[in-house]
């Protein structure tokens, strides 16, 4: 038994930090701060990315033998950990769950055109599976793909597509078999952003981040944009949920804004003899952060743990993401109520603190109660098989 | 990186809930509401299985110096609302003197222990909020010691021969072994029943010798002591909201009312489902702090944030569980509010969340 990272892991996490230190360069942490570049997508963004797949740092998860790194759980959830910390917004759904499944499922154009590009940092991907009206319910999504000589016409609406304002590429969920049962009629595409029937709105969002509503009129793709077989693309919607549900709730930075605010009340004065972090509230409220990030850290840990063996625990997975996604939300109030009105202000006020980061994290972390299968989907699989209850209705 | 249990880990929990199955039967836990709750017969029983060696080195007749183990124990215990009480004997004082006594006639009292003998301590004290800092004097005089003040919510204490004691003198901070005929207890009624005494030391005199570690280690001494029954009293209220969230899972599979049975409302299993998330954090933040403390003296941080969870988790799953089961959780004759009481227990003695919550808050924003 041994709750710690082992020297290996330890090395893996030092190395990443260094390597992460030199990629965000003064330039790139510029260009990161204007709220139009917050999700990436801007020149220094697309140079890192480049340069990290030259590196060899794209890939993480994927199969030695389609040119990926073929991480364990664990130092994956390392590698987010470190990432998250810098606050670099990496495309972690195009290069860790996309790409690798476009690597081992696509036909022998998207293996050599697009996941090879993937690797090398040059790609990103929007993801297309809510629409208007399928959002929990995703395996109701009635966007279609209909089946033509030499390809597939597709129409529809998506809701959400994060990204779309800058992505290569659209992954999209659609409905090719119209008779079967809900799940098991769809198909997944690749669809390019470029093809004159793709148009989107922008949404803009309470955290100043932007996504997209995004339309598809009909689009014509050639058979070669399947990916996986036909109707079978509910497998690779699902397939790696878990990984995607943990980085999610990561502990980095919730724990890395900890250390910032605590670094800051300790070095604030509010008169000649105390500083911020001296008053007995504001150390109940760290206290309080305090305790919950150890027991976030301890569930994510042994979830990738668990992982690591090739064993799937649904309730402990899904109190992961209950569990971290509602701390969040409160960690991130006790810290703006330690800065109190400062907390408010924008980063290109003046008298603005951490650069603005923990009204920002705030105003972001909303999303993640209901985004990445809604709390209340997780509390019923808790309930039926972690506590082998009866079904809710 | 690593979660797992050890093989004689699983076996220990299996074939403690074997016996503690067959022992503590609903009958017998009603008698222990009334009488004096110390059941004589189990205790026995554990001690000729080995369980009372758990977590105690091998070489004074344990199985191995691993908290873990001894946290699945407490764990089971709470579990099974077993009428034993043995923080202060196997924790307090047999952890204490197995890694801070050198002294022959202190390290036999281990043996004792694991055969069954009753040797308890007396640490906290009414009103005093800060146990690092005893109210109860030690006069040092030559090689004697003359103690007095007033300690509580000692267990077990008429059945001890011996009592560990803390104290403060003008060398600091000291734990004494003293010897029970020499103080005057009085039995304290206790909500949950438990066999809690009043000590009262009016200048007992102690030979410098029931010091039970090297001179200028009481405080360190002290602070372990604390430390590790924040963690092993966890692991009994780990056991007790374990044993509550599994009382809801079933009762609410079971009562039907609107024509279905109840677990099946999302309302309810959403707060059952929240009871699985505390025990969840609280299982993990035990885990952690056992763990670390196998190979770590000094564990403070860890230690209080398994008894802030074990306080918060055993309030929130107490009540969950009571609202959950309607006017069956009150009654007498089911068997939850027996765990409530219990939980109330864990989650104030010897810290509660609150208090913790501000002695964590102390600790990390001074020393960085």
């Amino acid at each position: 038994m041994l709750i710690q990272l082992n020297t290996k892991q330890a090395k893996l996490k030092a190395e990443l930090q260094e390597y992460f230190e030199g990629l965000l360069t003064p330039a790139l942490r510029t260009e990161l701060n204007n709220p139009k570049h917050f999700e990436g997508g801007g020149p220094e963004f697309k140079k890192a990315m480049r340069t990290m797949g030259a590196d060899g740092w794209i890939g993480l998860s994927w199969k030695k033998e389609l040119g990926g790194k073929e991480l364990s759980p664990i130092e994956q959830y390392i590698f987010v950990e470190t990432v998250m910390r810098t606050g670099f917004p990496f495309p972690f759904l195009t290069t860790e769950s996309v790409g690798p499944m476009i690597a081992e499922h696509g036909s022998d154009w998207a293996k050599e055109e697009i996941a090879t590009k993937i690797l090398r940092g040059e790609l990103i991907f929007g993801i297309g599976y809510s629409e208007p009206n399928s959002g929990t319910d995703l395996a109701s999504l009635q966007t279609k793909a209909i089946k033509e000589p030499d390809g597939y016409l597709i129409n529809g609406q998506k809701m959400w597509t994060s990204l779309a304002n800058f992505s290569d590429y659209i992954w999209l969920a659609a409905r090719t078999d119209f008779e079967a049962k809900n799940h098991k009629g769809i198909s997944m595409f690749i669809v390019p952003t470029d093809d004159p029937g793709f148009s989107m709105s922008a949404i803009n969002t309470l955290g100043d981040v932007r996504t997209n509503a995004t339309f598809y009129d009909n689009i014509r793709v050639p058979d070669s944009n399947l990916v996986g077989e036909i109707n079978h693309g509910w497998s690779l919607i699902t397939s790696q949920l878990n990984l995607e549900r943990l980085a999610l709730v990561n502990h980095g930075p919730v724990e890395e804004l900890y250390r910032n605010v605590l670094k800051l009340a300790e070095t604030t004065k509010i008169n000649n003899d105390q500083s911020l972090a001296d008053l007995s509230w504001v150390k109940h409220n760290f206290a309080q952060v305090y305790a919950g990030v150890e027991a976030l850290k301890l569930i994510c840990w042994k979830q990738t743990w668990i992982m690591e063996s090739g064993q799937l625990n649904m309730a402990e997975a899904s109190v992961a993401k209950v569990y971290g996604s509602e701390f969040f939300i409160e960690a991130y109030r006790l810290l703006m109520e330690i800065m109190g009105e400062l907390s408010l202000l924008k980063n290109d006020s003046e008298l603005s603190v951490l650069n603005a980061k923990l009204e920002r994290m705030y105003r972001t972390a909303s999303i993640l109660t209901f985004g990445g299968g809604t709390n209340e989907v997780q509390r019923d699989i808790i309930a039926m098989a972690g506590l082998l209850m009866p079904r809710t209705r | 990186m690593d979660f797992s249990e050890l093989t004689h880990q699983s076996e220990i929990r299996d074939s403690l809930d074997k016996i503690l199955l067959e022992q503590c039967t609903p009958e017998k836990l009603k008698e222990f509401d009334v009488d004096f709750k110390h059941d004589e017969q189990l205790l026995s029983l554990l001690a000729r299985n080995g369980y009372l060696g758990l977590g105690i080195n091998e070489e004074y007749g344990g199985s191995g110096e691993n908290l873990y183990d001894l946290g699945i124990l407490f764990e089971r215990l709470g579990y099974h609302a077993a009428p034993l009480s043995l923080v202060g004997c196997l924790v307090d004082v047999a952890q204490t003197i197995q890694k801070f006594s050198e002294e022959k006639t202190h390290l036999a009292l281990i043996g004792a222990i694991i055969s069954g003998e009753i040797h308890t301590s007396a640490i906290l004290e009414p009103l005093n909020q800060d146990p690092e800092n005893p109210l109860t004097r030690a006069e040092i005089s030559g090689d004697n010691l003359i103690i007095t003040g007033t300690k509580y919510l000692s267990e077990l204490t008429s059945k001890s021969k011996s009592i560990l004691v803390s104290v403060n003198s003008n060398e600091g901070v000291l734990l004494v072994l003293v010897d029970s005929n020499k103080v005057s207890i009085s039995e304290l009624a206790t909500t949950a029943n438990s066999p809690a005494f009043k000590v009262d030391l009016d200048s007992v005199n102690v030979d410098r010798s029931a010091i039970i570690h090297a001179d200028g280690r009481g405080l360190e001494a002290l602070k372990y002591l604390l430390q590790i029954n924040m963690v092993m009293r966890s692991y009994l209220a780990l056991g007790i909201t374990e044993k509550m969230t599994s009382l809801v899972a079933s009762y609410t599979s079971e009562r039907e009312q609107f024509g279905r049975v109840i677990g099946s409302f999302q309302a309810v299993s959403h707060r059952a489902a929240d009871c699985f998330i505390d025990l969840e954090c609280l299982r993990l933040v035990n885990q952690q702090a056992a763990v670390n403390l196998n190979t770590n003296l000094d564990c403070e941080n860890d230690a209080l944030v398994s008894k802030i969870w074990a306080g918060n988790a055993c309030h929130r799953i107490s009540y969950s569980a009571q609202h959950l089961h309607g006017g069956t959780g009150v009654d007498k004759d089911y068997v939850l509010w027996r765990y409530c009481l219990l939980a109330k227990e864990c989650e104030l003695i010897n810290g509660s969340a609150s208090q913790n919550i501000d002695k964590l808050g102390l600790n990390i924003t001074s020393n960085q």
